[in-house]
């Protein structure tokens, strides 16, 4: 959801206040920012740390609200059972496709989107106005527009695409299904990918370009050789942000097929288990796994990117 | 689960919202009584039938109390979920329920109803209510909800079918018989076999109507029996695959719920079909005469026939599903006895009737079915069906764990075209075994 | 020439990309009941089977409609001021003051951005009903602005480091008061980054469906995506896909508007922090 990203080496260093500060004075300093931090951190703990510290220690019980008496400890047998279940393994295949095709579609789009925001001169107000409306509009409105959309009964899709049966029902099986899915996702965060690649666009320098373009560069070298190494670390923040958001993916399921035909995320399994199972002990247990394999995923493109980035360096 | 769904009206619901207006007003004065010092009780009830229930509503609010709606979502799954949170949460402000009979046993093994006690479970619990409605309302001896109105499958049929089929409707059929019958005369057979609890419904009824049941023992919870895999299991899969086999499955099937095939009665073209079904089919035909999908005049609508539910097995007496709605009592309630008397009141003989009448549910206590304006409603031999089957109906399992039994059977049975009776119950009682112990994910 | 029809062809795709499945909610809104219910294929109504308003007077007239947007705007709003009240202090201390934990606050804004909700709503639903704030605004509330701080503070702390502080104790030379130095310096300065950070804040807010299903269980507090999810239609057996989407569009409205009245500012909110790092 967020757009910031990790502090890099280009910030700037915060002003301190002009005069030298004496120790006192730091002191104080300290001390006030200190305080001034101190609500975000505490709220930002009391909803995440504390309950995940709970989620940890509820995973090691077979525990049901719905019969509460018998509550007992298992260790980790809850642990067990989530990784030797095909369920859960299915469910992370699914997740993980849907977040590299998406991120991958979103890319391209978004980049192609955002080298138009950036050339063109003219209807800026407009086209801003209108990539933000899917960036804004609420998911589960974008997942219902996308369901009705390829609805066999009530849609557009299957009337407007020519190889198609009108009578085909996009729900009636995985492949299509999770399509379906795929496509609301991509809709909706693809004008968000695009303006974080327009900003990285703005920083590429034209008098490099130009240079190129005199040195007798293709279009494509260009692109390759200029452009895109130098907005890296845009690109590494739009994908870093999207393939997390794009994993944790549940409103589009719950809406679109909730599950049905094996389209489950592992986040809708985790919700299921806790909300509409009561399993508290399994779920929490799925809890800790959904949160280690998102730490997973985001150590993986840091470290990917990364590895490029200091290429890219060195290139420079 | 979906296991009650009746015709619901536009202008029903047009009424309904000027009710749940009333109540929000209500909860934006903290829901806590009304200035004129009553006290007030919460009745949370599902979308069948608002109307009536605010009326019963108001009519059993006394001097003391004042019995306000809160209305759940549509799915039952989702009803189940909303009430349970907030129990779990010990929600004082939780009085009174209406209760799907499947949730009954896991909501009374949480503690979450106040058991009726001494003279009121007799009231709430005596011989006019019928045996299939007041099973669902006992857990472990004790009376745990009142019966309020209850449901249950009939097989609706094409009189004209049934003739041109040779078959005769006034004794017992079979399922063999019904899908032979809709195969040879080019019908169809309508089923609700969806991922999802109707389906579970279909398969229950019969197992149980071939003397099985999918499992035994269900008051030890996770311990329960897993009897799935039996002969009446094997009885079950095969008319499903026999259903499959044939030219006589609806459209969709592996999609189908309790609205897919009421249009497949009278078809633009053929002969109709057999469907089992709820109750408010009789009511949706009669009130879509000369409408699409329903009957083209009043002529076909005589056409339709009832029958009692098929037998899985010849000359075995069929067990018709069971469905409705029972009336719990928030176990966190601060005045119990005031809640109780409450739900005495909207599960009365009165409180039924006009149910009936209105909304096409069908009263839990048989007296109600001879009161003449049920008679006068509905053509008598129906509520004779209706009566009789759900006097000698078939329950889902009872146990605390319903949800999880009925998830694990579904997605081993679902989808009906992958049915084997070779493997099928088999499989099916391996996994439920797995997920009651809490060796396997659902 | 050839690049100015390529732009124009680029344009005319992002428009349609953008606003083609808008324009498909709203014409599935005006498709009447009757006849979606019977099947009504096709971007626009058929003949004759168009619903005028009566879609959108009959979602108004729906009390839990009604209900949930109110809850949505009361819960987003006040989530908003104090998520961005909070967030100013934290970015401020951030930007202007060297203070030991300053990386430490960052990182844990990172960590939350990153947070798969799913896996809270468990534990948190244990909490809220233990304290009782289960089902209320409160319950939402709290997570709303624990989830909008780190976004909120990247973005007022990148704004922030832009402005030139110096100015202010230039207006206290020149003889202002430290607060006339404040209000006419700081407070125009920095009105625009918190203004972004609110916006932004609210989006999320209205968007959220994880915690506002999982959290509520009545109209009391349950905001609109839920309430949309759980929309009851005449028909028991399938969605009511018109009024759906008489619902969807209303739900819509106030995002239109204030994409309308602040594009620029959003966009620059949602670039900055990205950029700038």
């Amino acid at each position: 959801m967020t757009t910031s990203t990790v502090q890099t080496a280009t910030a700037k260093k915060p002003r301190s206040t002009p005069k030298a500060p004496d120790s006192d004075r730091a002191r104080a300093e300290n001390s006030l920012g200190r305080k001034l931090v101190a609500p975000a951190i505490v709220l930002m703990l009391v909803v995440t740390a504390f309950p995940m510290i709970r989620a940890l220690y509820l995973s090691l019980f077979d525990y049901s609200l719905t019969d509460p008496d018998e509550r007992s400890f298992v260790g980790l047998q809850n642990y067990v059972t989530a990784l030797t279940d095909s369920l859960f393994w299915r469910d992370t295949a699914n997740t993980v496709m849907i977040m590299l095709v998406t991120v991958a579609v979103e890319l391209v789009i978004g980049f192609a989107f955002a080298m138009v925001m950036h050339r063109v001169i003219f209807a800026r107000g407009v086209i801003r106005t209108s990539i933000l409306i899917p960036y804004g509009i609420i998911t589960v409105v974008s997942g219902f527009a996308w369901q009705f959309a390829f609805s066999s009964d009530n849609g557009f899709v299957n009337g407007w695409l020519p190889f198609l049966d009108d009578t085909f029902d996009w729900f009636g099986a995985y492949d299509s299904s999770i399509v379906a899915i795929m496509v609301s996702e991509i809709w909706k965060t693809t004008p968000f990918m695009s303006l974080l690649l327009l900003a990285g666009l703005a920083q590429v320098s034209e008098d490099m370009i130009e240079a190129a373009k005199v040195d007798g560069a293709t279009w494509f070298q260009r692109l390759f050789k200029v452009i895109l190494p130098n907005m890296r670390a845009a690109i590494m923040v739009a994908v870093l942000f999207r393939a997390l958001d794009a994993y944790r993916i549940f409103d589009n399921i719950y809406v679109m097929t909730a599950g049905a035909n094996g389209t489950e995320s592992i986040s809708f399994l985790t919700y299921r288990q806790v909300i509409e199972q009561f399993q508290l002990g399994i779920g929490s247990a799925l809890s800790v796994l959904l949160f280690l394999s998102v730490l997973v995923v985001a150590y993986l493109i840091v470290k990917i990117f990364r590895v490029d980035l200091a290429s890219a360096r060195q290139e420079g | 689960m979906d296991a009650r769904r009746p015709l619901r009206s536009r202008r029903r619901r047009a009424s309904a919202g000027l009710v749940s207006l009333a109540c929000a007003s209500a909860l934006l004065a903290g829901c806590s009584g009304d200035g004129d010092g009553r006290s007030t009780l919460n009745w949370y009830i599902n979308p069948d039938g608002q109307a009536t229930l605010a009326k019963i509503a108001e009519e059993c609010s006394t001097d003391d109390y004042k019995i306000e709606i809160q209305l759940l979502p549509t799915s039952a799954t989702d009803q189940r979920t909303q009430l349970a949170r907030r129990l779990a949460a010990k929600d004082s402000s939780t009085n009174l329920m209406s209760l799907d009979p499947v949730f009954v046993p896991e909501f009374a093994n949480a503690g979450w109803l106040a058991p009726f006690e001494g003279d009121l479970a007799d009231e709430v619990v005596d011989d006019d209510v019928l045996a299939g409605a007041a099973e669902t309302v006992s857990w472990e001896d004790e009376v745990v909800a009142a019966p309020q109105w209850a449901n249950t499958q009939v097989l609706w049929f094409r009189k004209s079918l049934a003739e041109a089929a040779g078959l005769d409707m006034s004794k017992p059929v079979t399922w063999d018989q019904v899908i032979e019958a809709a195969d040879a005369e080019g019908g169809k057979v309508g089923v609700q076999a969806d991922r999802y609890e109707a389906y579970v419904v279909w398969i229950n009824a019969m197992i149980q109507g071939a003397g099985g049941t999918i499992v035994e023992k269900t008051e030890a919870g996770r311990d329960a029996e897993v009897t799935i895999d039996s002969d009446a299991g094997e009885a079950a899969a095969a008319v499903i695959k026999k259903l499959v086999d044939s030219d006589a499955t609806i459209p969709g099937l592996s999609t189908s719920n309790e609205g897919s095939s009421l249009g497949v009665m009278y078809p633009d073209e053929g002969p109709g079909e057999f469907m089992t079904n709820w109750t408010f089919v009789y009511k949706n035909y009669e009130s879509t005469v000369g409408k699409p999908g329903g009957p083209p005049d009043e002529e076909a609508l005589k056409d339709l026939g009832w029958a009692r539910y098929p037998q899985t097995v010849e000359g075995e007496e069929s067990k018709p599903p069971i469905g409705g709605i029972d009336i719990g009592v928030g176990a966190f309630t601060p005045d119990i006895d005031a809640a109780q008397e409450a739900a005495v009141c909207i599960t009365s003989p009165e409180a039924q009737t006009q149910l009936a009448v209105t909304d096409g549910l069908m009263p839990s206590r048989g007296s109600v079915y001879d009161s003449p304006e049920l008679q006068e409603a509905y053509p008598p031999d129906l509520l004779e069906l209706y009566r009789d089957s759900i006097d000698s109906g078939g329950p889902r399992p009872k146990s605390a764990y319903y949800s999880q039994i009925s998830s694990a059977v579904q997605s081993v049975w679902h989808s009906p075209t992958g049915v084997d009776p070779d493997s099928t119950p088999q499989e099916s009682a391996d996994f439920l075994r797995a997920v009651l112990d809490g060796k396997a994910l659902l | 020439m050839k690049q100015k029809i390529g732009l124009g062809v680029g344009l005319a795709a992002i428009l349609v990309w953008c606003l083609l499945p808008v324009a498909w909610i709203i014409s599935l809104s005006f498709k009447s009941q009757d006849a979606v219910s019977n099947g009504s294929e096709g971007f626009l109504p058929q003949p004759g089977g168009g619903a005028g308003w009566q879609n959108y007077s009959d979602v108004i007239g729906d009390d839990q409609f009604r209900r949930a947007i109110l809850n949505s705007i009361g819960i987003s709003l006040i989530a908003t001021l104090l998520s961005v009240v909070i967030a100013t202090l934290a970015a401020y201390a951030i930007a202007r003051l060297e203070f030991r934990g300053k990386r430490f606050v960052l990182t844990t804004a990172l960590v939350i951005a990153m947070f798969p909700v799913v896996s809270l709503v468990g534990p948190l639903f244990d909490m809220w009903r233990t304290i009782g704030i289960y089902d209320t605004w409160l319950g939402l509330i709290i997570p709303y602005m624990s989830f909008t701080l780190p976004l909120a503070i990247w973005t007022l702390s990148a704004f922030f480091r832009e402005i030139p502080w110096e100015m202010e104790q230039a207006a206290q030379v020149d003889g202002a008061t430290s607060w006339q130095a404040f209000r006419k310096v700081i407070v125009p300065l920095a009105a625009p980054g918190v203004f972004t950070a609110a916006i932004l804040t609210f989006f999320f807010a209205w968007n959220d469906f994880v915690f506002g299903i999982s959290l509520t269980s009545t109209e009391t507090a349950r905001p609109i995506p839920a309430a949309l999810s759980f929309f009851v239609g005449p028909d028991p057996f399938s969605r009511p896909a018109s009024l759906l989407a008489a619902g969807a569009v209303v739900a819509t409205i106030p995002i239109v508007i204030i994409v309308l009245l602040f594009q620029r500012k959003i966009v620059a909110g949602l670039t900055s922090g990205a950029v700038k790092g």
